[in-house]
């Protein structure tokens, strides 16, 4: 198996390559550039034609791509157009806040998802299940950004539970104080995410559990004598687990993507949001530098999840 | 302001110059409000509040600042051209001279300005009890420091301008030659309080606050002066600790998100009355719920939904008319990047006087603006705006809704119309217009489509170039590079308080959009940049002038501007939009306090 990750893990670096260089050019493609929107009455268009020289933007595509590999290859990803600060630590600010809220949200999905779909599967048929259904159907076609803006309004502005904006107070002092703070402010969006994005959860669960009822290993085991929770956890909940485990790396590589709805409604400064603004501003350092970690993370998730699956489940071997 | 209003590109060379609104710069007010809205119905705000209760001593105040993007935190004027940036450091980054209501430099704040024409000279004298909120006094060090953030190509600064190399020396500073700009002297030493610039040339536009041809900002040379040029955006003395000689200091900051400014205990003037400032950002999503529950005691207002805040109770909204207009510009040449002029085509397909007239009169402004912001835009007459004072041309009429006329001007030019109800160029061959329209907010594509209609009822097919809207990088780089696809073009511009309309019109302006260049239009616009123009009264004939001719060549066919609007708590007092008041001036800001 280890010879399988490696062979997998050096498999991507030709991918990687080929991602880089189609985010380059696509991002070249684009109409405009950072300094496109410069233009006031006293901004004189000399100094923008040298600004724009002095980071290279005159010089044939290729010439920039090798420049910018060289340099992301020592770790430097240069500076943001738009932030006139080094990528890395912009970067590094919001996946920082991106984390705290993806993490919280992530656990809230599962914590909510996982008990509905085996409610729903096990009483499958029952009011019970027809309830958690029609919740999902009602979550899954709920637009989010209106469920953002009416529980702002409801929970942030009129009753004032929770804060409306940012990602921490600007008042917040100490560690505890600095902690508590963030979080405070991620629960109403978290909550929210993980209310509204658990139905694949609840129904890969549900038709999983549903499906092995069925199955003859578990007609087996009753027949046996087996007790009836220990035939439903041991027997059909595990094997209903599954397609939820396969799921599990690309969730964890998630984290770090960010929610452009949430974010953007919650003024929340997080990778979704960045990754926008990016593009939107022609930030090109930001942009490929977000794409291509981006690309990585999904390589690396699917790696992850194959691992993942072997664990889970023996029968299957990754090599 | 990159990307700020509609390619309404807010200029911040006047420090004074911005609000809490997104895209406005002020103007004086009262004198406006009668004379702009020609025919829309008549709408007024206030200016400032009035509360006539006692101050609390002590208290705290919140802004709410809409956007929907973090702030850069670029907390220096040398290196920021962000209106999110200036809105952020309004309540420290003082300027370093008074204004009047129509931005006119007057004696009486951080240095006064002294103008000598024979000399050449602008002598500056700093007030002596000015210091930086670490307690270092201003010298002149500081004011000549700042010349030399904008000027060193190190700092990557977007400062620099033409209109700066007017300063004896600039230019060789810029290219490298000098390490000192030999047309700035402090004859009192380094540490002294006076400044004196040498200028090549003197103009008319000198008395008057952001006019471009000297800085009206100091940097604290004594903390910036241990970091290299290269590094000095990103060094944490800007983003981070920032020192001011306004009336507040930054004390806590999350970057982008939010900032607290407290009082400088050096202030200079009167005793900051708030112990605290929060000022923090509002997605533009949420904001008309902020308003609502009046969840800031300041905050701007956006016009597109002002209607559903406005009888909120405790809160007044106080207006002003921003230094904007949106106009429709015709292409009738092209950039000549080796002569560095706009050079005009006599046969391009707009260039003609009735066609483009025609196509002004046949588009009904006034009834658009009525429907869609209910009189909060207003059609304009002329391309200075009204707040400008006696330099707007009372007398212009601009452009009305006129079928019959428009009609009449396109059969005198000979677009005969043809059997299909579309006209044919004079030479009898089809005629097709291009036009290059930016999307916008929800209502900007119905508004397009109107006007669209509107020319097609004068016989004039007219189809959006690429078919629909175009998103602002498209757009620009179209109109910029002077793309054959378009004929015509709507934009905006937000202007600086001096009124000089060389920068955007001019025969060597790459901002001439239009590309229009008539020997008429360079001896006008000279006229008012002129020696004698210091002769008030002589500039301000220039000035109108040129407005005449403009609205007979019709190059330019000016449209709207819109009311800029800011919600204010009701237990605020002292605040207000003008420009000696605190959404346009740092210094005002130690008269704001809040009541019970």
């Amino acid at each position: 198996m280890w010879k399988t990750i490696l062979r997998r893990v050096i498999l991507m670096i030709p991918q990687i390559i080929v991602l880089s260089l189609f985010v380059f050019i696509l991002a070249k493609m684009m109409p405009g550039d950072p300094f496109t929107g410069l233009i006031t009455p006293q901004t004189s268009p000399a100094q923008i034609a040298r600004l724009r020289k002095e980071a290279g933007l005159d010089n044939p595509w290729y010439v920039q791509y090798v420049d910018w590999i060289g340099r992301a290859l020592h770790g430097d990803f240069g500076m943001s157009y738009q932030m006139q600060r080094p990528v890395t630590s912009i970067i590094g600010e919001r996946a920082i806040n991106t984390l705290y809220l993806s993490i919280l949200s992530v656990v809230l999905t599962y914590l909510i998802g996982i008990p509905l779909g085996v409610a729903a599967g096990r009483y499958e048929g029952t009011w019970i299940d027809t309830s958690i259904q029609f919740y999902n159907f009602i979550s899954m076609s709920t637009p989010g950004f209106v469920v953002y803006m009416l529980a702002i309004a409801l929970f942030g502005f009129a009753l004032g539970w929770f804060p409306t904006s940012g990602s921490i107070s600007v008042n917040a002092s100490g560690v505890i104080g600095t902690i508590g703070s963030r979080i405070y402010h991620i629960i109403l969006p978290s909550l929210l995410i993980a209310i509204l994005g658990n139905a694949s959860i609840v129904q890969y669960l549900r038709s999983g559990i549903v499906d092995n009822k069925l199955e003859d290993y578990v007609k087996t085991a009753r027949s046996k004598g087996v007790p009836e929770r220990v035939v439903f956890n041991r027997h059909i909940l595990r094997n209903s687990l599954l397609p939820i485990a396969a799921f599990f790396g690309n969730v964890i590589t998630g984290l770090l993507s960010g929610s452009v709805f949430a974010e953007t409604i919650f003024a929340y400064p997080g990778m979704g949001k960045l990754f926008i603004d990016s593009v939107s501003g022609r930030d090109y350092s930001i942009m490929t530098a977000l794409i291509l970690l981006y690309g990585i993370l999904t390589l690396l998730g699917n790696l992850l999840s194959d691992i993942i699956m072997s664990i889970v489940d023996p029968r299957i071997r990754i090599d | 302001m990159k990307k700020a209003a509609v390619a309404g590109l807010v200029t911040l060379a006047s420090v004074l110059a911005v609000t809490l609104t997104a895209c406005g710069s002020n103007s004086s007010s009262s004198s406006s409000t009668s004379s702009t809205s020609t025919s829309a119905k008549k709408i007024s705000f206030p200016v400032a509040t009035k509360n006539d209760k006692p101050s609390v001593s002590g208290g705290t105040l919140t802004v709410g600042m809409i956007s929907d993007t973090a702030f850069k935190g670029i907390f220096n004027e040398e290196l920021s051209e962000d209106a999110n940036d200036s809105t952020v450091m309004q309540f420290g980054a003082e300027s370093l001279f008074k204004t009047n209501n129509t931005y006119k430099i007057v004696d009486g704040g951080a240095a006064n300005l002294k103008l000598d024409q024979k000399a050449k000279t602008a002598t500056i004298t700093i007030n002596p009890n000015v210091k930086w909120s670490d307690g270092q006094p201003l010298t002149a060090d500081d004011i000549v420091y700042a010349y030399k953030i904008i000027a060193n190509p190190a700092t990557k600064s977007s400062r620099y301008t033409d209109s700066l190399k007017d300063i004896v020396g600039m230019a060789e500073y810029n290219a490298g030659k000098s390490n000192e700009i030999s047309g700035i002297s402090t004859p009192d030493g380094g540490s002294g309080k006076t400044v004196v610039l040498h200028f090549q040339t003197m103009k008319p536009g000198m008395t008057q606050s952001g006019n471009g041809y000297f800085w009206e900002a100091a940097a604290p040379y004594h903390y910036l002066k241990d970091v290299p040029f290269k590094s000095l955006m990103a060094s944490d003395k800007i983003r981070k600790k920032p020192l001011f000689f306004g009336p507040y200091q930054l004390s806590k900051l999350v970057a982008g998100q939010s900032a607290v400014w407290t009082p400088n205990k050096y202030y200079y003037g009167a005793k900051p009355k708030l112990s605290k400032i929060t000022i923090e950002t509002v997605s533009p999503a949420t904001a008309p719920s902020a308003v609502k529950n009046k969840k800031y005691d300041i905050m701007g207002v956006s016009n597109s939904w002002y209607k559903n805040v406005k009888n909120t109770k405790g809160v007044t909204f106080l207006g002003k008319i921003p230094l904007f207009y949106s106009y429709l510009g015709f292409k009738v040449g092209k950039w000549d990047n080796k002569k560095g002029e706009n050079v005009e085509n006599p046969k391009a397909k707009m260039n003609n006087a009735k066609l483009r007239q025609a196509i002004a009169y046949a588009m009904n402004v006034d009834q658009v603006n009525e429907k869609f912001t209910g009189g909060l835009s207003f059609r304009i007459p002329t391309l200075i705006p009204a707040q400008f004072g006696d330099v707007f041309d009372k007398s212009a009429k601009g452009f009305p809704n006129n079928m019959d006329k428009a009609n009449k001007l396109l059969d005198e030019a000979g677009y005969k119309k043809g059997k299909d109800g579309y006209r044919t160029d004079p030479d009898g061959k089809k005629l097709t217009i291009h036009f290059a329209a930016m999307s916008g907010n929800t209502n900007q594509e119905a508004i397009i489509k109107n006007y669209i209609q509107q020319w097609k009822k004068v016989g004039l097919r007219v189809e959006l170039t690429n078919g629909r809207l175009m998103e602002m990088n498209s757009f620009y780089d179209k109109v910029q590079n002077d793309s054959s696809d378009v004929d015509m073009f709507q934009a905006a511009w937000s202007l600086s308080s001096e009124p000089s309309p060389n920068d955007l019109f001019s025969a060597g302006a790459p901002f001439n959009f239009t590309r229009m260049n008539t020997p008429e239009q360079t001896k006008l616009l000279s006229q008012i940049d002129s020696e004698k123009s210091f002769d008030h009264s002589y500039r301000v004939t220039a000035f109108k002038k040129w407005q005449e001719y403009m609205n007979k060549e019709a190059y330019v066919v000016p449209l709207n501007n819109s009311w800029g609007l800011t919600a204010v708590n009701d237990r605020v007092k002292g605040y207000g939009l003008n420009p000696t008041q605190a959404a346009g001036s740092s210094a005002a800001w130690a008269d704001v306090s809040v009541t019970k």
